[in-house]
């Protein structure tokens, strides 16, 4: 008897037990479900590479922010992660097809979404708004395949060489030109201890910016499309020798000696702290360095007298676009908003506002730029447009999967680190070419 | 026991555990083979080609290089974690003054999220600006690669590895002192067991089932490791420092070859069971014999 | 006499390695807290300097996350996923070890089945998850984080539990039979209580786990109100910016909770202790 009774009291208490368990979960679930969708303001979702898009990200913040009050009826959701979790973020939502509706993402990763359909055609809409004629020819199409468009440009990719003035006075050297030039600096430099290039490969194999505008110095913009479709080698004479001057650099003690520990974000304060007479970055670390004060000059690199082509080129392209998701088609108002915020970003408004914020236009915007607060920027848009100087169409790692790009990254490391022979780093990235 | 064994009873006791568990861990591994069989870049139709990612995996010299720094993590580890962990256990028994605070404190780093041990120990071992190679400058000593170098970083990741899990493989060990039958432990003592044998013929054979436990758990923390790895070195120079698990988060997300990250996937959960029913399996041997 | 003084002396040594173990795990810890006091450019420039300590990076890190919020979400998800994580776990390991199956090889293989998912890293479970997400309609709310997270700490809490169990003697519960005892009262009343030095650590362990698991947070909150602590350290990691500073001061912050949570339980062990000698 008493032994039937407390079997009852058992089933009952579980019961309780998950009644109990279920009923918080299904609660805590409402809770957050009721802020639904009425009739009010038109919400879109921005979706971004940093976490904290405030402090991050201020050009975009600013733009968003400057959006949102000229379009009372119209909010920005801004979130983001770190872009590692960010793609990851992405990849998975794809596939569910729970995209946010705009996102910044690398151009790769969008072709790919494009191709399985994910993407909005945004041709039409850049034609509607007139922008098309805005954009240098070659942003248009780095991110289109055949007609359909497939991204819009975030900021501008502008990279080289930042520079420290006192640096190279205080040891009575000159800014190079040439890379024996380079090579001189680095040896003057090493003797006394300090750091020529400084860059980190720990969490960031791709901040090898200048070594990628050094492969256009060896024709890598004729090669490509031969490297692609199987005809040609990235395992080549021409690139051979760019991997054996970096390993050259590497011997004359150019680069940190923590280079593999070390941070993107530590070979910038090695540079803005005084330790490091050149940062391997681009023109997004300007504000970094006014901050901190240093005085500061932007080269596009070292020349080359065995190089393939035109030695004065400048990388100033395009980076990572922003792509807009398939399904705001299907939503009138959704997709109004977008072109609204489309128009914007790309008004000259907006991209003085990426100037204020240390962002070079990406349209054809000539802007203002305050030479005694943003020295570092304008420096570097100086630089950019000096009479003669050309840009590539695209940095080499943008117009590869994301396997290769990550091999090419790897070889250069691999050859700074003294990880991999000049020919053993070449074989890395054909063989990355070879498993497409 | 019978008694209370009927077969409903045991359905309602083991049912929403076995039920949660297949949902949301077993389906997911079965789903997820399922990609290591197909090319798969993360978006579109998954394309199905048997074994081809874990062949081409049997040529990836990275790969190896990752399973050999695993293996070297998971050999120091254990080796070292096991005694050391239940030494502290023993030592943090005994009466001493603010035993109960040290047990927490020594739990301590059991409770920071990998990604900050990773970050701590950077500053501390980084060749150039770590507090170790500071202090050995200071006596006179040049600065050694302890991560980022050609060498030592496995076992460095080691160190920081046990220096992270003794807390908690101590409070297993805490716990299960605690459970033992105080009159067995009484009995010995009063048959004048010195304490080195009441150790060893009385507690160490009495605690076989928390032995188990704690190497159970770091075997297969230790198949885990990812955050450490990826915060000291990012995996390089160019991978050699990479572990299983940090190689194929680099394949899965920043290569975004999902069908190929999976497939590493599936061997590192296969391989993490395998050690772990051996060293069972190897165990309860030696207690025969 | 030479025995009382040996004995002391043994302690002695005892007490000075226990003092200088515990000093040397925690070091790293300390190093924490020192670097959150200091101005971001010193941390790479310059770690050791105590000439400029400051609270800014609190102040940072309190004013730019919602650590209140952050905090709620994790407590919730915490207790609702601790609670019936280890529930469930007892129950279930309470069946392998006491209960008599039909046919014993069931019995151990579904113990098997189960202690096999200690042996799957997480990343294996993202995509599957997020989609199982989806498809139940749980997605946005807090049950998508709460379900995986209870899922997983079951072959954890199995293994402790199990293992304990079967170490410990099953008399004292075949006494509670023979006294008339039925299922419920034998786990609740008889064996519960035995094992409370096991389940207080097991809640430690799960609990710790919830504070600071990453990947399946990051990637199952879509919803900024209901980002959980473990976000918090890396809101301070942006793609060409790293606020080491920030890092630091909401580790310490996310940390100093979980200690003082360690250091409750902690007093529930020793209580377990008392009551199994008690025993009877």
């Amino acid at each position: 008897m008493q032994h039937s009774s407390s079997k009852s009291s058992l089933a009952r208490r579980i019961a309780v037990g998950l009644v109990t368990a279920s009923t918080i979960v299904a609660l805590a679930g409402c809770a957050t479900a009721g802020s639904g969708t009425a009739s009010g303001p038109t919400e879109i979702t921005l979706s971004m590479q940093n976490p904290d898009v405030k402090t991050a990200d201020p050009a975009t913040w600013a733009i968003v922010q400057a959006f949102e009050k000229a379009n009372p009826d119209i909010t920005v959701t801004v979130s983001g992660e770190a872009v590692a979790e960010h793609l990851q973020k992405l990849s998975i939502a794809a596939q569910s097809d729970t995209l946010p509706d705009i996102f910044w993402v690398y151009k790769s990763t969008a072709v790919d979404m494009q191709k399985a359909g994910k993407l909005l055609d945004l041709a039409p809409v850049l034609d509607e708004l007139g922008l098309t004629d805005k954009f240098p020819a070659s942003t248009v199409s780095n991110f289109s395949t055949d007609k359909v468009i497939f991204g819009v440009p975030y900021q501008g990719l502008l990279t080289g060489l930042w520079y420290n003035k006192k640096v190279l006075a205080d040891n009575g050297l000159d800014v190079p030109v040439t890379f024996d030039d380079l090579i001189n600096v680095a040896k003057t430099l090493s003797a006394k201890g300090i750091t020529t290039i400084s860059n980190g490969a720990n969490q960031s194999s791709f901040s090898v910016w200048s070594f990628l505008v050094d492969l256009d110095r060896f024709g890598y913009q004729d090669k490509i499309q031969g490297i692609l479709a199987g005809t040609e080698k990235y395992n080549n004479a021409d690139f051979l020798r760019l991997y054996q001057h970096i390993a050259e650099l590497r011997d004359a003690g150019a680069f940190a000696s923590n280079v593999s520990t070390q941070t993107y974000q530590q070979a910038v304060d090695q540079f803005t702290g005084g330790n490091a007479a050149m940062l391997d970055a681009g023109v997004w670390a300007s504000s970094a360095i006014q901050d901190a004060g240093i005085d500061a000059g932007f080269w596009a690199g070292p020349q080359f007298s065995d190089g393939v082509g035109d030695q004065k080129i400048v990388m100033n392209v395009a980076s990572a676009p922003f792509a807009v998701a398939a399904k705001v088609g299907d939503n009138a108002a959704k997709l109004a908003a977008v072109k609204k915020f489309i128009a914007f970003y790309y008004s000259d408004e907006a991209q003085q506002l990426l100037v204020d914020n240390g962002q070079p236009p990406v349209t054809t915007y000539a802007p203002q730029v305050d030479a005694t607060k943003q020295g570092a920027l304008k420096a570097a848009l100086d630089t950019a447009t000096a009479p003669g100087v050309t840009s590539p169409e695209t940095q080499p790692d943008l117009i590869v999967s994301t396997a290769v790009a990550s091999a090419m990254y790897d070889s250069i490391y691999g050859v700074i680190q003294a990880q991999l022979t000049p020919q053993a780093a070449l074989e890395l990235v054909q063989k990355a070419f070879d498993a497409q | 026991m019978v008694w209370i064994s009927s077969r409903w009873k045991i359905v309602v006791m083991v049912g929403p555990a076995l039920i949660l568990f297949s949902v949301f861990v077993v389906y997911p591994v079965v789903y997820s083979m399922g990609f290591s069989l197909t090319k798969f870049q993360g978006f579109g139709t998954p394309e199905f080609i048997g074994f081809k990612n874990y062949l081409a995996l049997a040529d990836d010299p990275f790969f190896w290089q990752s399973l050999q720094n695993t293996i070297i993590i998971l050999v120091v580890s254990i080796v070292l974690l096991v005694p050391l962990s239940f030494g502290l256990a023993l030592l943090l028994r005994r009466k001493i003054p603010g035993g109960a605070g040290m047990r927490a404190l020594v739990f301590g780093p059991a409770i920071i999220a990998p990604i900050l041990i990773g970050l701590i120990w950077v500053f501390i071992l980084d060749p150039k600006i770590g507090l170790i190679n500071r202090l050995l400058a200071g006596i006179g000593i040049p600065p050694v690669q302890w991560i980022g170098g050609d060498i030592l970083t496995p076992y460095a990741v080691s160190a920081v590895f046990i220096w992270s899990s003794i807390g908690f493989a101590m409070t297993i060990f805490y716990a299960g002192l605690q459970v033992l039958p105080e009159d067995v432990m009484e009995a010995s003592s009063l048959d004048g067991a010195t304490g080195w044998q009441q150790l060893r013929y009385v507690t160490v054979p009495m605690m076989r089932e928390t032995f188990a436990i704690v190497a159970i758990l770091l075997i297969t923390n230790v198949f885990k490791i990812f955050e450490l790895v990826y915060m000291l070195t990012g995996g390089g120079p160019v991978h050699r420092s990479d572990t299983l698990v940090s190689y194929m988060y680099f394949v899965t997300f920043t290569n975004q070859q999902y069908g190929s990250g999976m497939a590493i996937a599936v061997i590192v959960t296969v391989l993490s069971a395998i050690v772990s029913i051996g060293y069972l399996v190897l165990s309860r041997e030696r207690k025969i014999a | 006499m030479t025995g009382t003084r040996s004995f002391s002396g043994t302690r002695l040594v005892a007490a000075a390695a226990a003092y200088l173990v515990t000093f040397l795990i925690l070091l790293p810890l300390l190093w924490i807290v020192l670097l959150s006091l200091q101005p971001s450019g010193n941390i790479l420039s310059n770690p050791f300097s105590f000439d400029s300590l400051t609270l800014q990076n609190y102040v940072n890190a309190i004013t730019s996350l919602p650590l209140l919020q952050m905090y709620g979400n994790t407590i919730l998800i915490a207790l609702v996923s601790v609670t019936v994580g280890a529930a469930v776990s007892f129950m279930a390991a309470f069946a392998f070890t006491r209960m008599v199956f039909r046919r014993k090889r069931v019995q151990s293989s579904m113990r098997l089945y189960v202690l096999a998912g200690l042996a799957v890293p997480v990343y294996i479970l993202l995509f599957p998850v997020y989609r199982l997400d989806l498809a139940l309609g749980v997605f946005g709310t807090y049950a998508a984080l709460i379900l995986p997270y209870i899922a997983v700490s079951i072959p954890f809490n199995t293994l402790l539990l199990t293992g304990f169990l079967r170490e410990f003697p099953a008399e004292l519960e075949e006494a509670a039979i023979i006294d008339g005892a039925g299922l419920w009262r034998l786990c609740w009343s008889v064996v519960l209580p035995l094992m409370r030095p096991v389940i207080a650590t097991i809640l430690i362990f799960n609990v710790v786990y919830v504070f600071n698991e990453f990947p399946f947070a990051s990637i199952l909150i879509n919803n900024p109100q209901m980002v959980t602590v473990s976000l918090a350290v890396s809101r301070f990691q942006g793609q060409f910016t790293v606020d080491y500073g920030g890092m630091m001061a909401s580790a310490t912050l996310v940390l100093l909770p979980q200690l003082i949570i360690y250091a409750i339980f902690q007093r529930q062990v020793i209580a377990g202790l008392t009551v199994g000698a008690v025993k009877g």
